[in-house]
């Protein structure tokens, strides 16, 4: 219910996509502050830089929530669409009383059915998404270097 | 010799992580690190202007991503080539072949 109440308030899980961006740029700035930090005197120095290199981060996170709640609207919208033409064709075989308009509501459960199965199956991840852990990679951390968990906020840069 | 670096042209950013993407799955800064490996500071990229264009990658559908655990074992978003973004590689890259050759013949020409 108190899920319920919250979807209703906040329909597009803005809070939601918003956090989602930020994890997603505090950890590119937290890996590009320690790739700094092996040149730079200081973590401050190493920070700058990471932020210079990444250019403006409010902006880039405000594009990418702005994206992110385009592309929610649409699929909430289809989904809520194939919805009401399953109960629409779920009343047409309860009270129609012709074989055409039986046949009419049979249709529009098909279509509703189909679309929420093509929905379903195009939101599968293949196994072969999964990241490889691969150790030779050219992305691999110094181990050496210093990892604090964040090393700053990106709401407060 | 930031000066004598190139802007990117519009369009060629998201050529570059199509192609990028096109072995494996990785997260926004691999992309940006092995980008930057691959142009050799040829190119001005801003690392932050990856992720408007990949998140416009996603919604029409040239990309799926996935939250998994990266390298040093934090949560990170992974992106992955579609079947349909491989399609757009293929199409953007025979279209970049004919433009850059169009254009050389004609600055050779001229």
């Amino acid at each position: 219910m108190k899920d319920l109440t919250r979807k209703l308030l906040n329909p597009f899980g803005s809070e939601a996509i918003e956090r989602e961006v930020e994890e997603e740029l505090r950890f590119h700035l937290d890996l590009l502050t320690e790739q700094h930090l092996q040149h730079a005197d200081t973590l401050d120095e190493a920070r700058a830089s990471a932020l210079r290199q990444f250019g403006d981060v409010e902006q880039v996170t405000d594009e990418c929530v702005e994206i992110s709640k385009r592309q929610r609207l649409f699929t909430r919208a289809l989904k809520s669409f194939l919805v009401l033409t399953f109960l629409a064709g779920v009343f047409v075989r309860i009270f129609g009383t012709e074989i055409n308009v039986l046949r009419f509501g049979d249709m529009l459960i098909a279509v509703a059915v189909m679309g929420r199965l093509f929905l379903y199956v195009r939101d599968l991840k293949p196994a072969g998404f999964r990241p490889k852990s691969d150790t030779s990679s050219p992305l691999k951390l110094n181990s050496s270097a210093k990892t604090p968990a964040s090393l700053f906020d990106i709401n407060n840069p | 010799m930031a000066h004598d670096r190139t802007d990117l042209m519009q369009g060629t950013l998201e050529l570059l992580i199509l192609k990028t993407l096109s072995h494996e799955s990785m997260h926004g800064y691999g992309i940006a690190q092995r980008i930057h490996q691959s142009v050799d500071d040829l190119l001005k990229i801003e690392d932050g202007s990856l992720y408007p264009a990949l998140y416009r990658m996603e919604e029409r559908g040239w990309l799926a991503s996935e939250w998994g655990v990266s390298e040093n074992n934090r949560r990170a978003k992974f992106y992955k080539l579609t079947r349909s973004g491989r399609k757009h590689l293929d199409a953007e890259r025979a279209n970049w072949d004919r433009i850059s050759r169009a254009v050389t013949k004609i600055l050779q020409t001229a």
